[in-house]
């Protein structure tokens, strides 16, 4: 029972035994409907951002600031987001067997080690599988940012993420070019159907049938009410205020927005922390990114009273050695990591989780990939264990072995 | 050097031989058909009428050479009037140079060409031995057999077959996959366990591991090189982040190769868990069918069993002996799986079974045709161009194609079915659209890269020389980009990107984002391509660039085609003929009265388009 405590809780009423009964405290705690994760890739520096209970020497350059949760400490990269600690819970003792950029993403991302015989699908993807209806009008899972969208691994495409590359130019495609007008457009599809009708006559197939049925579908797509959601002109002066120009402020901005109308699962990437040299050099402009994107997220999602209902998750694949190298960066280091979550009911406020406090190890309730992503979907109501079949039929569990830290919620 | 390109010349010209269609290859064109035929008639079922010259003729490009016909090489073939046009034009496509360019994607996507960072495998070496095989044709089980016994440096030119073990360096990831590839044949459960529908067991995996235990990838020097190097590589780190990374990196790509080449030996999982064999125990090589090539062991399991658990015994070059079972014609499953892969190219279907499942029994629904294609294969010698030949000269291939829906009569391997293109071949149709030589770029020798560039000028540097490199270089993000660029140079003009057909896109040239959305395979897997629709596929093929870049650019081949034309009924003729390879039909006149741009996006948009009939 004791086994896994929180530590540096605080202002938490039941912080002696919040454990004695965790499916009790499940049943009173609001659900998440949609999860946010932001994905850090090349590896956050733990030791610069929301691990700094570890030997001075550990710490580097980063400086000791108090957040507004008494006893939480966070660097001094990180100023907006100590005044919004008492909103998230900071999980210090990540642990991953995958200790390269690829194959550590991939794992963090889908919950298995990269093989070659199969390609996995990502946690969005079972998301989005698992909790799509007929009513939704939107695709389940949405991808933002530069990096790759998210794979359906052995599923079908159609559960790929939908990617938005840039939060300025929305989806591509989406709408007519401009010299095509309306009519004109119109003028085309008439054609359209006419040579398909042509051509099903002596050879349709399922396949043919497949793309008639993709363009009705994306038709409705770019005439939906609910593509403006991907157009943050027209998000409200209110919430616009709330964030800064920056790219990746705007797209916590699109996935607020996105989640608002009912989108289940977004990730937006924030990559570049792959800091073997110069760290000290490279890392502010980046810290200072996440810190104001995501305080404002939190904040954007505190006003529309989303955040009871969207489990916000910062991850990375690994995190940074606790030894600046001779080059003044950090190598990386997978055994003792952090990542962060909000909202859903989790323990806000909190720690979970320790180092060794020279920094080597997860030390303290350690936490795997696997079991970090099967508590995500436990908290969207999904089984982690859930099963599909690759197309050669092996059958493949959502969360891999990973099991819920149902401890992480109040 | 020098000695290198007159190599790669010698074998080009030695080439360009029998394609013609020979009174043999006639001969089992013909007998394929009679063994068809005999199955139709077996099954009351019709036989499939024949195909007009327009249908042929698009067909047989788009199975060639990857793209539709351009409305130049289709009047052609329409004007040609001599009765064995047909057999001329299966012989020249294969003679072209658009046949490397539509086969180096299929060969690719099935050997996974792909650069992974993090191993430092660059595959510009590796695509460039595939195109060479192709443009050589080199006979399938020598490629294969090149493929699978491969060693030496990475980056030596003409030595890219090594980028079969680098792509996949993980011992038991890399066998299952060979097993894959080159016999159709799934073992990889075995790989960590007895399966319960397989006839594999995880013992027989250890067996066949056990001819190329040792074989490894190495991307730094040699221990005793090494020695060499590391003064000045412990200098560097200490000193710069850049110069150590640049020191690194060029220092590997002289060094990296495949080592090793099977001991014969493997030992047991330390987990072993079934009653016919203990954890670490010593598995001599065996094959898992077929004849067991003999090994000059130098010890014995017996021996071999006493001592430490990572010992596996001495070299002895098994892993050619695995090759050489792996391709031998007497193997069941070598020239089965290629015959399965290729009848799947063309007709669209498999013939005997999944591409990646077979069994080595099993001949699919049409036994005799199977063994007759085997046995057309064997006597090919696996020379694929020979072999594809005479299945397309067959009146099989040149019936009219089959829409397989379950309602319809049952499907009994008789002639092509309607299916979707290949995304290389619709972004390569478009080429047909905008120029008139779409295969003006198709390189025809050897291309240089970074890697390949400067291994061959690292083979006349010594330490001291890295070091320089390292200190005087322009740092890591440059260095690459620096040899980049001199490989480029020295591959000439190349000419623009947006002219290429998409296998000339290698690695450094970024993905290819277009190909990409139509389903071209990521190649993390093997045989990854796809051909579904998805939404951000069609919003590209309805809003993207095909629109500037096609439908209404004035400089596309196809506008240049219309220039003069003013009546409306002769424009459709060659929009028709442009895109869709065929004259208007009589119900398709009445759309004459359309915007010449309409009829161009409606008929790019079709389905007609991007199925082949």
């Amino acid at each position: 029972m004791n086994r896994r405590k929180f530590i540096y809780s605080v202002g938490m009423t039941g912080m002696s035994l919040p454990f004695l009964n965790a499916s009790s405290a499940v049943t009173s705690a609001p659900k998440a409907k949609s999860v946010i994760n932001i994905f850090l890739s090349g590896g956050l520096s733990q030791y610069d951002s929301f691990n700094l209970e570890v030997e001075q020497s550990v710490r580097g350059n980063s400086k000791i600031i108090n957040s507004n949760v008494d006893g939480v400490r966070v660097s001094h990269y990180f100023p907006t987001l100590a005044q919004q600690m008492d909103k998230l819970l900071v999980i210090n003792s990540m642990k991953s067997n995958q200790g390269a950029h690829p194959a550590g993403i991939y794992k963090m991302l889908t919950s298995y080690d990269p093989r070659s015989s199969v390609t996995h699908p990502e946690l969005g993807a079972w998301v989005s599988k698992r909790l799509t209806t007929e009513q939704d009008s939107l695709p389940n899972f949405v991808s933002i940012g530069k990096g790759s969208a998210g794979t359906a691994g052995f599923f079908p495409g159609q559960w790929a993420a939908l990617p938005v590359k840039n939060t300025s130019t929305g989806i591509d495609f989406v709408n007519r070019n401009p010299k095509v007008t309306e009519n004109k457009f119109a003028e085309r599809l008439g054609i359209l159907d006419t040579l398909n009708a042509d051509f099903a006559q002596d050879h349709s197939t399922k396949e043919t049938q497949a793309y008639v049925d993709t363009y009705l579908g994306s038709l409705k797509f770019m005439n939906s009410k609910d593509i403006d959601a991907f157009d943050l002109k027209k998000e409200s002066e209110s919430i616009v205020r709330l964030y800064d120009e920056q790219e990746f402020s705007r797209s916590c901005m699109l996935a607020g927005r996105l989640v608002e109308r009912g989108v289940r699962f977004v990730k937006v990437e924030l990559g570049g922390w792959d800091y073997h040299d110069n760290i000290y050099g490279k890392l502010p402009s980046n810290a200072s990114k996440l810190d104001k994107g995501l305080s404002s997220l939190l904040t954007h999602l505190t006003e529309k009273g989303l955040l009871e209902t969207t489990l916000v998750v910062v991850s990375t694949e690994f995190g940074r050695k606790p030894e600046v190298n001779p080059n003044k960066g950090r190598d990386h280091h997978p055994d003792g990591f952090t990542c962060l979550m909000a909202g859903a009911g989790v323990k806000a406020g909190q720690v979970y989780g320790t180092t060794t406090k020279d920094g080597q190890t997860a030390a303290e309730d350690v936490l795997d990939v696997i079991d970090f992503n099967a508590t995500i979907a436990w908290r969207l109501g999904i089984d982690p264990n859930y099963e599909e079949k690759s197309a050669s039929g092996r059958p493949f569990k959502l969360a891999n072995q990973g099991e819920a830290r149902r401890e992480l919620f109040g | 050097m020098t000695r290198f390109l007159i190599l790669l010349s010698c074998l080009a010209a030695s080439v360009s031989v029998a394609v013609a269609q020979s009174a043999d290859q006639s001969k089992q064109s013909q007998r394929i058909d009679q063994l068809v035929l005999a199955k139709v008639d077996q099954a009351g079922q019709d036989r499939r009428p024949g195909i007009d010259e327009y249908t042929f003729c698009r067909r047989v490009y788009l199975d060639i050479i990857g793209r539709i016909p351009t409305i130049d090489e289709l009047d052609l073939f329409i004007e040609d009037k001599e009765p064995d046009k047909r057999a001329r034009l299966i012989r020249k496509l294969l003679q072209s140079k658009g046949y490397q360019s539509h086969w180096y994607n299929y060969w690719a996507d099935l050997l996974r060409v792909k650069y992974v960072g993090d191993k430092l495998h660059h595959p510009g070496n590796y695509a460039q031995w595939i195109k060479e095989s192709l443009r050589s044709n080199k006979p399938y089980d020598q490629m294969a057999h090149e493929l699978i016994n491969a060693g030496g440096p990475l980056y030596k030119p003409g030595n890219g077959a090594t980028g079969f073990y680098a792509r996949e360096s993980m011992p038991l990831d890399h066998l299952a996959n060979s097993v894959k590839t080159f016999l159709g044949l799934s073992i990889e459960c075995a790989q960590c366990h007895n399966h319960p529908f397989d006839v594999w067991t995880q013992k027989d995996f250890y067996k066949l591991a056990a001819f190329s235990s040792k074989t490894h990838l190495r991307v730094e020097p040699t221990a005793n090189l090494e020695k060499k190097y590391a003064k000045d590589r412990k200098i560097l780190k200490n000193k710069s982040f850049d110069e150590w990374i640049v020191y690194r990196e060029s220092v590997r790509v002289k060094h990296a190769a495949i080592h090793g080449n099977g001991t014969g030996f493997m030992r047991l999982p330390h987990d072993y868990q079934y009653g016919d064999g203990k954890p670490h125990e010593v598995m001599e090589a065996n094959v898992l069918f077929g004849e067991m090539p003999s090994l000059n062991h130098q010890v014995t399991k017996a021996e071999l069993d006493t001592l430490n658990h990572k010992n596996a015994g001495p070299p002895i070059n098994s892993r050619e002996s695995l090759a050489d079972w792996m391709v031998s014609p007497d193997n069941p499953l070598f020239t089965k799986s290629i015959v399965n892969r290729l009848w799947h190219q063309v007709m669209g279907t498999e013939l005997v079974g999944p591409l990646g499942s077979l069994s080595p029994d099993d001949m699919g629904p049409h036994p005799e045709l199977t063994e007759e294609l085997v046995a057309i294969m064997k006597a090919s010698r696996y020379d694929l161009k020979r072999f594809l030949s005479v299945l397309l000269n067959s009146t099989t291939y040149q019936s009219r194609a089959a829409a397989l829906n379950a309602d319809g009569p049952a499907y009994v391997l008789d002639g092509p079915i309607v299916r979707r293109l290949s995304a290389e071949a619709i972004v390569d149709s478009f080429l047909s659209l905008k120029t008139e030589d779409p295969d003006q770029y198709v390189p025809t020798e050897f291309q240089w890269d970074g890697f390949t560039h400067f291994y061959e000028k690292a083979q006349k540097m010594d330490v001291q020389d890295f070091v320089n490199y390292s200190i005087k270089g322009p740092g890591r993000a440059a260095f690459q980009k620096r040899e980049e660029n001199a490989a480029k140079k020295r591959n000439g003009d190349t000419g623009p990107k947006h002219l290429w057909r998409v296998s000339t896109y290698g690695h450094v040239d970024g993905s290819h984002e277009v190909a990409m959305l139509l389903g071209k395979s990521d190649r993390e897997l093997i045989d990854g391509a796809n051909k579904e629709p998805n939404i951000p596929q069609i919003l590209y093929l309805m809003n993207g660039h095909l629109e500037h870049e096609i439908t209404s650019q004035p400089l596309a081949y196809l506008h240049r085609k219309l220039e003069g034309i003013t009546n409306p009924g002769q424009r459709m003729e060659v929009i028709w003929k442009a895109i869709l390879g065929r004259l208007p039909k009589a119900s398709e006149r009445a759309l004459v009265s359309h915007e010449q741009d309409d009829l161009i996006w409606a008929l790019l948009n079709s389905n007609e388009f991007r199925f082949a009939k």
